[in-house]
């Protein structure tokens, strides 16, 4: 889906902006590929912690989904540096 | 190929940037002096207002057990005194609890009043194309001006606390002296970052919650016809349920990360 908008608009645009979004479009696939992969390794973790110790369990939640908000925070980061590169190299 | 050229077409007129912009509403003139209100200073000042009135009728009743609007504030204030400011600030959470409360309760506060759409009721109620609404953290400029308060929260109680030169040294843990040049550099520049991601993460979680919302709502436009409506309100039902939990966990996360700066500069880590 994203390849083919990619190259729909370096059909319509001009030669650079279709290289412009599909590195737009893959920058945000890596990062959302490793934002998966770390909340979902904590979240595993959690729920493991959890079992082994029932008592501790709305503390490690609080503490799961604070590093998951965290997580989130990096990931748009690089959603931002693909705004500003979309817009800037227009 | 062809119709999907013509979808993109149709789909470039609605921008899904345009409910987060910050529009002028009115002008306010000092004498020759202008000061252009904007949708987002209207909010940020609504969301004042209603702290200003609705927290001291809270506290108003004073009652050793608290019921209504005091047991809500008094139990958000207390789990964040006990389970946030206790074990990050240790004896001076009291000092500083205020500032904790205040940040947590207007972020909170920003971050709901953003689902409201106020400038849709408005429209409706008379019948007047209007921005008196909008999304106030969406905007770099509420989210910067927050983290930069926190910022001088944490240098001034860090300065106050320690003294100028001490806080200074202490930022930097003890190392061999041919890398302290190096690691000075790295938490000067820590130093000035850390509010900067603060700022970052709010606007950007909630940009791209009022984003999704915005795009679903203008599949409406592209597809037009029933079905699509019907799948795309029921997905932005869910997304705006999403979002609701986003408000509360990104105004905690700015909480709990303020009062860790602050600490990190009123008891030196290292």
């Amino acid at each position: 889906m994203v390849f083919m908008s990619g190259s729909m608009l370096a059909a319509t645009g001009t030669s650079t902006s279709g290289l412009v979004a599909l590195a737009v479009a893959l920058g945000c696939a890596a990062s959302l590929l490793a934002a998966a992969m770390g909340i979902g390794w904590i979240g595993s973790r959690a729920v493991e912690s959890i079992a082994r110790q029932p008592e501790a369990g709305s503390r490690i939640f609080t503490t799961m989904v604070i590093a998951g908000a965290l997580i989130e925070g990096v990931t748009f980061f690089s959603l931002l540096i693909c705004f500003l590169v979309l817009y800037w190299l227009k | 190929m062809g119709v999907l050229v013509l979808q993109a077409g149709v789909l470039a007129e609605f921008n899904p940037l345009g409910p987060n912009q910050s529009v002028p509403v009115f002008t306010v003139w000092f004498g020759q002096w202008r000061l252009a209100v904007s949708n987002h200073m209207f909010m940020v000042g609504l969301a004042a207002m209603l702290l200003l009135i609705a927290v001291p009728l809270a506290a108003k009743p004073r009652v050793m057990i608290p019921r209504g609007l005091q047991n809500l504030v008094e139990t958000i204030c207390v789990f964040l005194r006990e389970e946030v400011g206790r074990p990050i600030l240790r004896e001076h959470v009291d000092h500083y609890i205020g500032f904790v409360w205040t940040v947590f309760f207007f972020v909170l506060s920003l971050n709901l009043l953003a689902m409201i759409p106020l400038e849709k009721i408005i429209t409706l109620l008379t019948g007047k194309e209007n921005h008196f609404g909008g999304p106030a953290t969406a905007n770099i400029w509420v989210t910067g001006g927050l983290a930069t308060v926190t910022f001088f929260a944490a240098s001034i109680s860090g300065i106050r606390q320690q003294g100028f030169w001490h806080y200074l040294a202490n930022l930097a843990p003890r190392a061999p002296w041919w890398i302290m040049p190096l690691l000075y550099m790295t938490e000067i520049i820590t130093l000035f970052v850390r509010p900067l991601t603060l700022a970052v993460r709010l606007f950007a979680n909630i940009v791209a919650g009022h984003i999704l919302v915005a795009t679903f709502v203008g599949l409406i436009l592209v597809f037009k016809s029933y079905s699509v409506a019907t799948a795309s309100v029921l997905a932005v039902v869910a997304v705006s349920f999403l979002e609701l939990l986003v408000a509360f966990i990104q105004a905690f996360i700015f909480t709990l990360l303020s009062a860790l700066y602050i600490g990190f500069s009123i008891l030196p880590e290292h």
